[in-house]
């Protein structure tokens, strides 16, 4: 039997470290006082596409239910915890989720995550919290060498708003800076005929790097209050990074791919192969859709990228127990006597490896153990 | 470490390797790669690919920094950064027909090996037609009656010229553009980065 092209089973190494780690994350949320939450993985696509959550239908796993409406299997979880949290009593501030997402664009259909939300916190608090338990759960994992890339947009936002772009002309260029095109973004913001804010916003596609970037903005941008709040506020976060002894870098060019964020974005590059291993940022506006604006910070783990990067576990002993089938209960209490090891119980022989094997034999009524 | 650059095999590669060299940047290890596949000099380890896929390369983070036509990576759309135009490899994509043509009474039909350029085109434009895709030589479609009009890459205009074809309408001008990995301009900026500066200095051709 085949399987449809981007699906696959899943063994061995990936499978194991990818088990482990959802634990691991558990157990950090739990530490830090998050409720779970769980939302199905069959949804509305409205829930998805409408103007705040502003994604497109064409990546979705997708189909009619039988009153001709579009249902979609889960394709992000910060939008669906969204809308289960705008019908929760609950005043709880942080929850924690973990399970698969599905979009057609990546290797694979299926993606596995785990993320937190954070809402209704004042301040930055959202902000550190995220970035927070992400070092702290990398650290449980035992990741040692990554970047964490900070960015906000309002950035490119505030210079945007400037030019009284139509919709289709501001998605234009906030493409051309997402690729960061300096030329395409030049010609299109001088169209409008600022040729100084093509320059200026050309200019931040190259604003990314070490934290000095900030330092350098935050001297061009004296002047102007709004651009050096959001500077200020970067800073803060890369300096609360930095004493916890993580690498930062900014990348003040980034643009929001989604419409609902509206603060500051940060990601995790694992340093061995480039590879994003977490992803968030604040998106208040995506509550405003559920009435009242609420804070709302959070971020996801890609669980697929951090099982590919760590080590096969340690190896733990291995005991082979042979048995008749009537053994099958001597051999279970035996069991005891190695709390710890991997304990095979079989009935015939087999080629794998073992660091000990022992023998049930039968004496009388009873089973005696002999090593082998 | 060194920045290892995809290269796109053929035209574009040769006009590449004789603005290193204007640049004072080592290419003769490139030049004579005989059918070597993969080069390393002292500044960077190169490869050579066919054009689209160089962007698959950078894309998954095999190569740093990719040279490629525009052409591709307008086709193809790949998850890259876009860096800068390159001055060589200008071309442009037309809607080419045969001369006076007369159209017919229904859905044109366009043959092109850029279906996705020529769908997004007709999409803005307004108008419903029917793409046929073909690998090669698609000036011979409307001569064989097989589409009406084709869109393809003008470099000259000889070869529509002499197939009795011509523009009627210029949708893109493109060059060579220099692509990036998006984690590695970020992640190995200190490799990349002065590379990146030399490629786009400015230098007298005199």
């Amino acid at each position: 039997m085949f399987l449809p092209a981007g699906s696959r089973d899943l063994t061995g190494k990936q499978l194991t470290n990818r088990v482990a780690i959802y634990e691991t994350f558990q157990s950090v949320v739990n530490l830090r006082n998050y409720q779970a939450i769980e939302t199905p993985v069959i949804e509305y696509g409205n829930t998805f596409t409408n103007s705040y959550a502003g994604m497109t239908l064409k990546k979705m796993l997708k189909w009619f239910d039988e009153e001709g409406e579009i249902e979609v299997l889960r394709p992000d979880w910060t939008i669906a915890v969204a809308r289960a949290l705008s019908n929760q009593q609950s005043k709880r501030q942080k929850w924690a989720y973990a399970g698969s997402v599905f979009r057609k664009d990546h290797n694979g259909v299926e993606s596995h995550q785990a993320g937190i939300e954070i809402i209704r916190t004042p301040g930055l608090y959202g902000e550190y919290e995220s970035l927070f338990t992400a070092v702290r759960f990398l650290r449980e994992l035992g990741v040692e060498s990554y970047s964490i890339e900070l960015g906000h947009t309002e950035i490119f936002e505030t210079f945007i708003s400037t030019l009284e772009l139509n919709e289709e002309k501001a998605s234009q260029v906030r493409q051309a800076m997402h690729d960061k095109r300096k030329d395409e973004v030049y010609r299109l913001i001088s169209e409008t005929g600022s040729e100084q804010t093509a320059a200026a916003v050309a200019d931040l596609a190259d604003a990314f790097g070490g934290t000095a970037v900030l330092a350098k903005y935050e001297q061009e941008w004296a002047e102007n209050p709004k651009l050096l709040a959001v500077i200020q506020e970067l800073q803060q976060l890369a300096v609360s990074l930095e004493e916890l002894g993580q690498d930062v870098i900014v990348d003040l060019g980034r643009v929001k791919q989604l419409p609902y964020y509206n603060g500051a974005m940060f990601r995790g590059f694992l340093a061995a192969n480039g590879a994003e291993c977490f992803s968030g940022g604040r998106y208040d506006e995506l509550y405003e859709q559920f009435g009242g604006s609420m804070s709302a910070v959070g971020l996801a783990f890609d669980m697929d990228v951090l099982a590919a990067a760590l080590p096969a576990a340690a190896k733990q002993e291995r005991v082979c127990i042979l048995t008749d089938a009537k053994g099958l209960i001597a051999a279970e209490k035996l069991r005891d006597k190695f709390p710890h090891a991997v304990i095979d119980v079989r009935t015939d022989e087999t080629a794998e490896t073992y660091d000990q094997v022992f023998q049930l034999v039968r004496n009388g009524e009873e089973y005696e153990v002999k090593a082998k | 470490m060194k920045p290892v650059i995809a290269l796109t095999k053929g035209r574009v590669e040769k006009q590449f390797l004789a603005y290193l060299e204007e640049r004072a940047i080592d290419s003769t290890p490139l030049v004579e790669k005989g059918r070597k596949l993969s080069v390393e000099t002292d500044q960077a380890i190169y490869f050579f690919a066919k054009g689209v896929d160089v962007t698959t390369y950078v894309e998954h983070g095999i190569a740093d920094l990719g040279v490629v036509g525009e052409d591709i990576i307008a086709e193809f759309q790949p998850d890259v950064f876009n860096l800068f135009p390159l001055p060589f490899g200008a071309c442009k994509m037309a809607v080419a027909a045969e001369k006076e043509k007369v159209w017919p009474d229904r859905k044109k039909r366009i043959a092109s090996k850029y279906t996705n350029i020529t769908k997004q085109f007709y999409l803005d434009k307004g108008e419903s037609v029917d793409i046929i895709k073909l690998e090669g030589s698609v000036e011979l479609a409307p001569l064989l009656g097989l589409a009406d009009a084709i869109v393809d890459i003008v470099e000259t205009g000889t070869t529509l010229k002499e197939n009795g074809l011509e523009v009627i309408e210029d949708i893109q001008h493109f060059t060579a553009r220099v692509i990036a990995n998006r984690s590695s301009l970020k992640m190995k900026r200190d490799i990349l980065q002065p590379y990146i500066t030399l490629l786009q200095e400015e230098v007298s051709t005199s």
